[in-house]
């Protein structure tokens, strides 16, 4: 197997063929990924969210209050403003989904869901949605088609703006989803590619290939470790861009 | 590589209604009760800081007051004690008038009573010198003088040795 089919084939979604009468299921790897990280959320969460007496239970649900405190005060107000309260839990859930899909691929086994461009555009749908859901709601549906022309517009330049205003609302969701696969796809791609310098240099020398391991298990560990920061920060940027671009449609005129 | 770009539609709708119920029942089962107790605890915290500020103003009145109340009456203090310093000086000052005005009787008292005493002792002193004198007389002249007579010319003796006495002072 060549090098880029060895890195394809760990990176690529694999249809698992599942049929439903004469209908195809999209049940793929990922997917089942994006299943189990989906229990693993709602067990932790839902667990969070309990108030026992074992010490555990009680730091947990402290974890739980800091955690929702951060995402109000850190990303949903600040990019929002108080008018965001109300989807805070989308926020959460959005931070919490990416970060744990991130992590995952960190888990020997386990696919990295984030470096599906499918999964990243359905999540940049998502916050696509509630961007323009949120300029409806706040300025109707008339107001929000308004708010893509500045005030003090000339008139014979609204059928240029308005179209540019658009189109730029339409980039800034899917540079979200391309912008969350490419960082994601990119680290496991150096990844593998670090695990397979040593089998490359192996089938040209064994002993080349034994003394090639120790560096490039080292740069491994070190990329291991970047993608761990990685995870957190895309999870974090796609978060918080996506609290400020529903600010920006909130708070335009 | 070309499959890597091209999103598969079913993964990508799989993943939105994956997502939004994943949402909704965070929503529902975690976020709710979390935001809910995040919100219970900041509002206690509101409130016990508000009342904190309120019992810091009310002890800050009751000093102020306190103070005022220790001012007022350190201030009376201040002024009775004045008074009392006055009142003592005043006391003190008849006191000494008294004392003064006593030991003047006193020693007038003494020197009328010495000047008394010493008068009487002159005059029994001069008597007994004109009775010497008399009986001496009568010893010389053998003559026999009355008793009468005798008194009357002591007593007549007397009267110009005192005036004497005063004519040389």
């Amino acid at each position: 197997m060549e090098v880029s089919e060895t890195i394809a084939h760990h990176i690529l979604d694999h249809d698992l063929g599942i049929m439903l009468g004469a209908w195809h299921l999209p049940i793929t790897a990922h997917t089942l990924t994006m299943f189990g990280i989906s229990v693993v959320l709602l067990v932790v969460c839902i667990l969070m969210s309990r108030t026992g007496k074992s010490v555990f239970m009680r730091l947990l649900h402290t974890l739980g209050e800091e955690y929702v405190a951060f995402m109000r005060d850190g990303i949903v107000i600040p990019g929002m403003g108080i008018e965001g309260k109300p989807f805070l839990s989308y926020f959460c859930t959005l931070f919490l989904f990416i970060l744990f899909s991130n992590l995952a691929g960190l888990i020997p086994q386990m696919k990295t869901i984030t470096s599906n461009i499918a999964v990243t555009g359905a999540l940049a749908l998502c916050s696509g949605a509630l961007i323009v859901y949120c300029g409806v709601k706040f300025h109707g549906g008339w107001g929000f088609v308004k708010t893509f022309v500045p005030g003090g517009t000339p008139w014979w330049l609204v059928p240029l703006i308005f179209p540019l205003e658009v189109i730029s609302l339409i980039i800034r969701v899917c540079v979200l989803a391309i912008r969350l696969f490419a960082n994601m796809l990119s680290g496991h791609m150096v990844l593998l590619s670090l695990l397979l310098i040593i089998f490359i240099i192996g089938q040209m020398s064994k002993i080349a290939g034994a003394g090639s391991a120790v560096p490039a298990m080292g740069l491994e560990i070190f990329m291991t470790l970047l993608e761990l920061l990685v995870a957190f920060l895309q999870a974090y940027v796609f978060t918080l861009l996506t609290s400020i671009y529903a600010g920006l449609v909130i708070h335009s005129h | 590589m070309d499959k890597l770009l091209s999103p598969d539609f079913g993964v990508m709708a799989l993943t939105v209604v994956n997502f939004l119920l994943l949402v909704w029942l965070l929503h529902k089962f975690a976020w709710k009760s979390l935001i809910g107790a995040l919100e219970n605890r900041e509002q206690q915290i509101a409130n016990d800081k508000a009342a904190a500020v309120k019992a810091r103003e009310e002890a800050q009145s009751a000093k102020a007051e306190l103070d005022a109340k220790l001012q007022q009456i350190s201030d009376e203090a201040a002024k009775k004690m004045q008074e009392a310093v006055a009142l003592g000086l005043a006391q003190k000052e008849q006191l000494l008038a008294q004392s003064q005005q006593q030991a003047q009787q006193l020693l007038e008292q003494a020197k009328a009573q010495i000047e008394a005493e010493k008068n009487k002792a002159l005059d029994d002193v001069r008597k007994q010198v004109a009775a010497t004198a008399l009986l001496a007389a009568v010893k010389i002249t053998g003559r026999q003088m009355d008793q009468t007579a005798a008194e009357k010319t002591v007593d007549e003796v007397l009267q110009e040795i005192k005036d004497a006495g005063s004519a040389r002072a």
